[in-house]
C-alpha cells in the first residue's frame, strides 16, 4: 500500500507566540520548529498500516529550507521518503494555495491512501487535508480516532458530539488524523541514523507543473490583513461583603458597568 | 576553532530525548522516587531509542555509529532534566559497553556485545566505588590477584546501579598496588560468579527509585580472559574520565530542571502584588542559577569535545565533574528557597531534585558520557 503524509512544520508547542508590531506572521526568532503533533498521528498511523500491510510511506511538506528538518525527523520515525516543495513560490501561501501546491504534487505520484492532521497547531485553518481531497476529486473523513482498511475500503471513526460516527470509504481517500488515533512513536537513534540515507527531495514549481502565480502567497486566496497579540486581559475585581449584598452589587455591575445583562 | 552548532543528527537526537524525558519521565518520576521502583516498561520504552546499541558496531549487531562523547553529553543532560534515577537506569549497560567498545578484546566484543542489541534491556553496571571516606584510584582497596589463569578479586564495592539484575558487572580492582592508577583494571564478572556476594538494596538519601548495591566479592575467580582488554589491560584513567562527563551533564540535566521550575514559579508566585520574581532577592538568585547551568554544562561540553578529538581531558573533565557537583547542589537548594514552604513538601519536585542533586558529589562511576 502507497501512503502519502502531508506534513507541516509548526512552532514547538511550548513556544510563547510573538507578533512584531507591523508584521503579518508571527515572529520566528528564538522559536524551536517540531512536527504538527497532529501530523505525528497521521504518520504514527501511516507506519503501522506499513508495518501490517507492507509498502511505503512518503512524506510530502511545502515550506522553507528549515522545513526539511520535520521531514528528516519524520524518516528517523520511519518513513521511507520525502518530498519538499521549496521553492520562495510555495511560500506565504494560505490554505488553498497551499493544497494547490500539495495536490499538484501527489497527482504526480502514486498512492492508496494520504493522511494528514486534522489541522496545523499554528494558523489552525483544519482545511489543507480537506482542501487536497476536493482537488485531487477523492474522498476524505476528517477528525478520525481510529481507522481500519479492508479490502479497498477504510472504516473511518470520528467523534461527534455524544457518540461516534463510523463511516466507509473506497480508497484513495485523505483521512485527517485526530488526537487518540494512536500514540506517536519516538524517533529512535537507529531511526536517526537510517535517515540521513534515506531520500529527501525538493521540487520547484515547475516540477509538479504548477503555475508559479497559484502558489504560495501570490495563489491565495485570503490576505491577512493585520495580526496582532490578543489585549491583555484586565485583573479581576473582588467584591466582598455579605453574600447576599456582594450578588446585588455583581448584578447592578454586570447590568451598569459591563453591560451584560 | 570552536562551533556550539549542534549536528544534525545531535539535533534531532536532543530532541528526541527531551521529548522521552518530558512525555515518559516526567510523568512517573515522583511515583518511581515513592515506591522505590522503576517500571519494566519504562525501561523497555528507553531501550527502543537506541541509546546505546546505536554506537556498538555492526559486526556485533549495533547500528555502527561512531561513538561521540559530546553526543552522549548532550543524551545524558537530557535524559537527567526527565530524572536522574531513570536515566542512570536507562544508561547503566553503557558503562559495560562504551569500555568494551574502546578496550575489550575481540573475544570479549564478541561473547558481550550482541546481548546489547537485542530487542530486551539487559541490565549491566559498573562497580566502581567503594564504602570509604574517599574515592582515589591509587589507593583502591579492591583488588585482583592473577593465579595461573584466573584473576581473584577480593573487597567491597557499593552504590552498583541495578546490581541485582545485572547480566555482567565491570568490576575495577587494583592489580598492582606498587603501580598506582595504572595499576587499576576493570573486569568482567557474569551474573552468578561465585564469591560475588549482592548485599541488601542501599537506603538512599535520593536516587530512591534506583536499586543499587553493596557488592562485596570473596576469593571470586574470574578467566584471566575476563581482564578489560586482555593482557593489555584499559586506560582506567580515560573510563574514569568518561564518567566524570556524564555525571557532570546530568548534574547539568538536574541543575536545569530545578531552575526552570523556580523560575517559572517565581513569576506565577505573587506576595505583595506583584511575582516574587520582580523582587531582587528572587531574580539574582535565578540570574546565578542561569549562569551556572550554563557553565556546568559548558565544562562539560569542553571536556566531552576534548575526547572527541583525540586530547587528552584529565583536567577538564575533573573540573567539570567537581563544578557540576558543587553547582547542582547550590541550584537545587535555592530552587527549593525560592519555593519557600512549598520548596520543602513533595507536591513539588524541587525537594527530590535536591536529594537527588546533593548526591553528585558522592556519586563516581554510576554513569558515563
Amino acid at each position: 500500500m502507497k501512503i502519502i503524509v502531508l506534513v507541516k512544520q509548526v512552532p514547538d508547542t511550548e513556544t510563547k507566540v510573538q507578533v512584531k508590531p507591523g508584521e503579518k506572521a508571527i515572529s520566528t526568532d528564538g522559536v524551536t520548529f517540531v512536527i504538527n503533533p497532529y501530523d505525528e498521528y497521521a504518520i504514527e498511523e501511516a507506519l503501522r498500516i506499513k508495518e501490517a500491510k507492507g509498502g511505503d510511506v512518503t512524506l510530502i511538506s511545502a515550506g522553507w529550507d528549515k522545513a526539511a528538518e520535520a521531514l528528516r525527523t519524520g524518516l528517523a520515525m520511519g518513513a521511507d521518503k520525502a518530498v519538499h516543495l521549496n521553492d520562495p513560490a510555495f511560500l506565504g501561501g494560505d490554505a488553498h494555495s497551499t493544497a494547490v501546491a500539495l495536490a499538484k504534487a501527489i497527482k504526480k505520484m502514486e498512492y492508496d491512501l494520504i493522511l494528514c492532521g486534522k489541522q496545523a497547531i499554528d494558523y489552525d485553518n483544519h482545511q489543507v487535508g480537506v482542501r487536497v481531497a476536493e482537488l485531487l476529486g477523492i474522498p476524505h473523513v476528517a477528525v478520525v480516532t481510529k481507522l481500519e482498511l479492508q479490502d479497498g475500503k477504510a472504516v473511518a471513526h470520528r467523534e461527534v458530539e455524544g457518540g461516534s460516527e463510523i463511516v466507509e470509504t473506497p480508497l484513495p481517500a485523505v483521512i485527517t488524523a485526530q488526537k487518540g488515533l494512536n500514540e506517536p512513536r519516538y524517533a529512535s537513534l537507529k531511526g536517526i541514523m537510517q535517515a540521513k540515507k534515506k531520500p529527501l527531495e525538493a521540487k520547484k514549481p515547475a516540477d509538479v507543473d504548477a503555475a508559479p502565480n497559484e502558489v504560495g502567497q501570490a495563489g491565495a486566496k485570503t490576505t491577512v490583513l493585520t495580526m496582532t497579540m490578543p489585549p491583555e486581559r484586565a485583573a479581576g475585581r473582588v467584591v466582598e461583603g455579605e453574600p447576599e449584598d456582594a450578588a446585588k452589587q455583581v448584578v447592578k455591575l454586570l447590568r451598569e458597568e459591563a453591560k451584560v445583562i | 576553532m570552536v562551533s556550539f552548532d549542534l549536528s544534525d543528527d545531535q539535533r534531532m537526537i536532543s530532541e528526541t530525548v527531551k521529548k522521552f524525558a518530558l512525555n515518559e519521565m516526567r510523568a512517573i518520576y515522583r511515583d518511581c522516587d515513592e515506591k522505590g521502583t522503576i517500571p519494566p516498561e519504562f525501561v523497555s520504552k528507553a531501550w527502543e531509542l537506541f541509546l546505546i546499541p546505536n554506537n556498538i558496531p555492526e559486526a556485533y549487531g549495533g547500528v555502527g555509529e561512531p561513538r561521540s562523547v559530546v553526543t552522549s553529553t548532550i543524551i545524558a543532560e537530557e535524559l537527567a532534566y526527565g530524572d536522574f534515577s531513570l536515566a542512570v537506569c536507562a544508561l547503566a549497560p553503557a558503562t559495560v559497553v562504551y569500555p568494551l567498545i574502546e578496550f575489550g578484546t575481540e573475544e570479549q566484543k564478541q561473547k558481550y556485545l550482541p546481548m546489547f542489541c537485542e530487542e530486551q534491556f539487559k541490565a549491566a553496571a559498573a562497580a566502581l566505588m567503594e564504602p570509604r571516606i574517599d574515592f582515589d584510584l591509587p589507593s583502591m582497596k579492591t583488588t585482583a590477584a592473577l593465579k595461573g589463569s584466573e584473576y581473584v578479586i577480593n573487597g567491597e564495592k557499593c552504590l552498583v546501579p541495578l546490581a541485582a539484575d545485572a547480566q555482567v558487572i565491570l568490576v575495577y580492582a587494583q592489580t598492582d598496588a606498587s603501580a598506582g592508577a595504572k595499576g587499576v583494571q576493570a573486569f568482567l564478572v557474569d551474573k552468578g560468579t561465585a564469591g560475588m556476594e549482592l548485599g541488601e538494596r542501599e537506603k538512599n538519601m535520593g536516587i530512591k527509585a534506583l536499586d543499587t548495591r553493596k557488592v562485596t566479592f570473596k576469593d571470586c575467580r574470574v578467566p584471566k580472559a575476563n581482564r578489560l582488554g586482555g593482557d593489555a589491560g584499559c586506560d582506567t584513567a580515560k573510563l574514569i574520565n568518561y564518567t566524570y562527563i556524564g555525571l557532570a551533564a546530568m548534574a547539568t540535566g538536574v541543575s536545569k530542571a530545578a531552575f526552570e521550575y523556580a523560575r517559572d514559579y517565581a513569576k506565577e508566585r505573587e506576595a505583595f502584588g506583584e511575582p516574587i520574581a520582580s523582587r531582587q532577592a528572587i531574580a539574582f538568585m535565578l540570574a546565578e542559577m542561569a549562569i551556572e547551568v550554563d557553565a556546568t554544562r559548558l565544562l562539560a561540553w569542553e571536556a566531552a569535545w576534548r575526547l572527541d578529538k583525540g586530547l587528552d581531558c584529565d583536567r577538564e573533565a575533573y573540573l567539570a565533574k567537581q563544578y557540576a557537583a558543587e553547582k547542582v547542589l547550590m541550584i537545587t537548594d535555592r530552587a527549593v528557597q525560592i519555593l519557600g514552604g512549598h520548596g520543602y513538601i513533595r507536591e513539588h519536585p524541587v525537594e527530590l531534585w535536591l536529594r537527588n542533586g546533593r548526591g553528585f558529589a558522592t556519586f563516581e562511576g554510576l554513569v558515563t558520557a
